[in-house]
């Protein structure tokens, strides 16, 4: 039998993907289609974009990955959804505008010169920001909703964030889905009279999926860094735009890359939790902090200061000091005296008293600690027990820090942090007068 | 189960049902670099002799004189095939070593390894049957 | 193939392992005689560019990293594969006509046409970029 071989060999230096495009083109296809379905068909466009990645996964190994992956798979998505409206008829009357705008938009995308559509895609992506965030939608389905559809995150990716099932995850899409049909959220971008308030519900969930990412207390950690990274590239993009750039938004994206730029040397290379004196400044990140430093330099245009400013201003400070001993107490102190103005939390208080320490002393610390604790509830919060142990020890005192620790020790679940507080309990334990260990 | 005619071609039939289902987009890129270098990695080293990924729609022509046709079977049954890979290896040992090298695999995609013959086993019977007849 | 004319490319998958059982031997040789006649036509014109019947043994693997490895079954059975064509023609038409033209189908041999997924403009253009800059590497200053 005959055999023509087919010349089907791949190219061999295969071009690597850059990191995140999947991610990354997949936020941006699923914000255009949105646009073209309508807000209430969201899964739709969701399911679009899935499919034009598996296509990309079906072929792209065979033949090698194409010298513009992203305007591949904008052509796959467009030519998916094309076949959708024809084949289901979704949009009657408009299928013939809707057929024309697609088309258009196939052409821009697959060259880099094209303005028009980038900045259409980023309203896109905006108005899929603002209907994520809508205040009528429960503040978790909110992060969710964002995570899945501009962050291109699986439901099983979320739950490992949220520390909780994907089965719950489901649940809260499915709501957050519900009530944008229910209610006809509309998408776009607010203006007028509502638009700052808009503005703060969506910085306010940025914030939190920012703080998802960076608490150091669970989940896995690399998708708590996807988290930063992703809460740190939404709030930029939003302060690159006219409806966000505000100080505030600025303030925002100048905490997170700040703070962000300091994530990877918060454990050693064991996964042990470093405490701010322990960590490596080498390895800080130079460029977000850079781009920190100019968000922030922008945030200080006008008379607005809000509680990211002040989150910002302390971050600033840490990574502007060249060792743990250069740090600018009284400056820190003085930004948390203002914090504390607008966000009376015990867990502000808690950090504020740490910084009143090192600039008054151990002493004026713990009494400081016990003022917050008065009627508040931080007894079970294991923080709590481990800032009063550091100052017990610096003041001599390694009897009452081991027994904080023990508590802390207690009251928290997490390995990472059990192993840093066991640490410090050794530590105390080691220096206590021999005569009391009985 | 020792081939009497060792072949040097193989034949490799991808099958796998929804295996990319709740895979977010970073995983799908996460696994498609991962095929890349697989099949790169075999290109370079000379073992594959063609392949290709098989589109979704298919058409099925049986009956006599091929009167029906009908769609299917369809991507979502178990039995479609994805996409097919033509292999050069020593044996079928050889060749199925190199299979379950396959990263798809760990995404519950199966592989058919099957030798190629230069001529049909039907027809080597027939002639077998013929000869003996004679 | 001097047309320009785009093509496109198919597979022929024959699925059916068992079609021979109870043939009388004039049967087979006709069947053989016929098939050869109309592969060797195919590939005269240009339409088949490889084809391969596909022994009855053979393994399939799955699980993760390919724990299972098991056997068949691929002989006498309905849906296993026997064999391929790879195709150029012009159409989806044209493959399925020649898909009918198939002298295992009055035996029971069922004849899948599939679409060979499209290498898209792009990737020809960037393989084309990728052996344009090999050679120009090669080729000293």
């Amino acid at each position: 039998m005959h055999d023509v071989p087919d010349k089907s060999a791949p190219p061999t230096d295969v071009s690597h993907l850059a990191d995140h495009l999947f991610r990354e083109e997949s936020g941006k296809l699923v914000s255009v289609l949105t646009g073209i379905f309508g807000l209430e068909r969201l899964q739709m466009a969701e399911d679009v974009v899935q499919e034009a990645l598996v296509r990309a996964l079906q072929t792209w190994p065979y033949y090698g990955i194409p010298k513009n992956p992203a305007a591949w798979l904008t052509q796959t998505a467009k030519n998916l959804a094309l076949d959708l409206i024809r084949r289901e008829k979704l949009f009657q009357a408009k299928e013939p505008q809707i057929i024309t705008f697609i088309e258009n938009w196939s052409e821009s995308a697959g060259t880099e010169e094209s303005p028009a559509f980038e900045s259409e895609i980023t309203d896109s992506r905006l108005r899929l920001m603002f209907a994520c965030c809508h205040p009528l939608i429960p503040q978790e389905s909110q992060t969710a909703l964002a995570l899945k559809t501009l962050c291109g995150f699986s439901p099983a990716e979320i739950a490992k964030a949220f520390l909780t099932t994907e089965a719950a995850i489901a649940k809260r899409l499915t709501r957050a889905r519900q009530r944008i049909r229910e209610l006809r959220i509309p998408f776009e971008i607010p203006s007028g009279a509502e638009s700052a308030a808009r503005l703060d519900g969506v910085l306010q969930s940025l914030y939190l999926l920012f703080n998802e990412g960076y608490k150091a207390s669970s989940g896995d950690s690399l998708v708590r860094e996807d988290l930063c990274r992703e809460a740190i590239r939404l709030t930029e993009l939003l302060a690159r735009h006219p409806v966000g750039n505000a100080p505030r938004v600025h303030a925002l994206a100048a905490l997170m890359l700040l703070n962000g730029a300091r994530l990877q040397t918060r454990t050693d290379s064991e996964g042990n939790l470093l405490r701010l004196a322990e960590q490596d400044r080498t390895k800080w990140d130079r460029v977000m902090i850079g781009r920190g430093i100019y968000h922030l330099a922008y945030s200080a245009a006008g008379a607005e200061l809000s509680e990211y400013h002040f989150q910002a201003g302390i971050a600033a400070c840490h990574c502007s000091a060249k060792d743990y001993e250069s740090t600018q107490w009284p400056q820190i102190l003085s930004l948390y005296n203002q914090l504390i103005q607008v966000d009376d939390s015990p867990v502000v208080a808690l950090n504020r008293a740490v910084a009143v320490a090192q600039v008054h002393g151990p002493a004026e610390g713990i009494k400081t600690v016990r003022a917050i604790a008065d009627g508040q509830s931080l007894d079970s919060y294991y923080l709590f027990y481990a800032v009063l142990a550091e100052f017990e020890a610096q003041l001599g005192n390694h009897e009452a820090a081991a027994n904080h620790l023990r508590k802390a020790i207690k009251l928290t679940d997490i390995k990472s942090e059990q192993d840093l507080l066991a640490r410090r309990l050794q530590e105390c334990e080691a220096r206590r007068p021999r005569e009391t260990m009985a | 189960m020792s081939s009497t005619t060792p072949a040097s071609e193989y034949i490799f039939l991808f099958r796998g049902v929804h295996w990319d289902k709740g895979l977010s987009p970073e995983q799908l890129q996460h696994v498609m670099g991962q095929l890349v270098g697989w099949f790169d990695a075999l290109h370079q080293q000379g073992k594959v002799k063609s392949g290709h990924p098989l589109g979704d729609e298919s058409t099925t022509v049986e009956g006599r004189r091929g009167r029906m046709i009908a769609d299917g079977p369809f991507v979502e049954s178990k039995e479609a095939v994805g996409g097919y890979l033509v292999v050069q290896a020593k044996d079928l040992e050889d060749a199925v070593a190199i299979a379950r090298s396959c990263p798809n695999l760990d995404y519950g995609t199966s592989i058919e390894v099957r030798p190629l013959l230069e001529e049909c086993p039907v027809f080597r019977r027939a002639k077998e049957i013929l000869a003996s007849a004679a | 193939m001097g047309t320009p004319t785009t093509k496109s490319d198919y597979m022929l998958l024959f699925r059916g392992t068992d079609w021979d059982e109870g043939l009388s031997p004039e049967q087979l040789q006709q069947v053989m005689s016929n098939w050869g006649n109309w592969f060797q036509g195919l590939i005269d014109q240009g339409k088949v560019l490889s084809g391969h019947p596909l022994t009855n043994e053979g393994k399939i693997v799955s699980g993760k990293k390919g724990r299972t490895v098991a056997d068949g079954p691929f002989a006498e059975s309905k849906e296993a594969i026997g064999g391929y064509f790879y195709l150029q023609v012009l159409d989806l038409d044209e493959a399925v006509a020649i898909a009918q033209q198939c002298p295992g189908l009055d035996y029971g041999i069922q004849v899948e046409v599939r679409v060979v997924a499209e290498r898209c403009a792009m990737m020809e253009r960037a393989q084309e970029a990728a052996a344009q800059a090999q050679q120009l590497a090669g080729t000293p200053a």
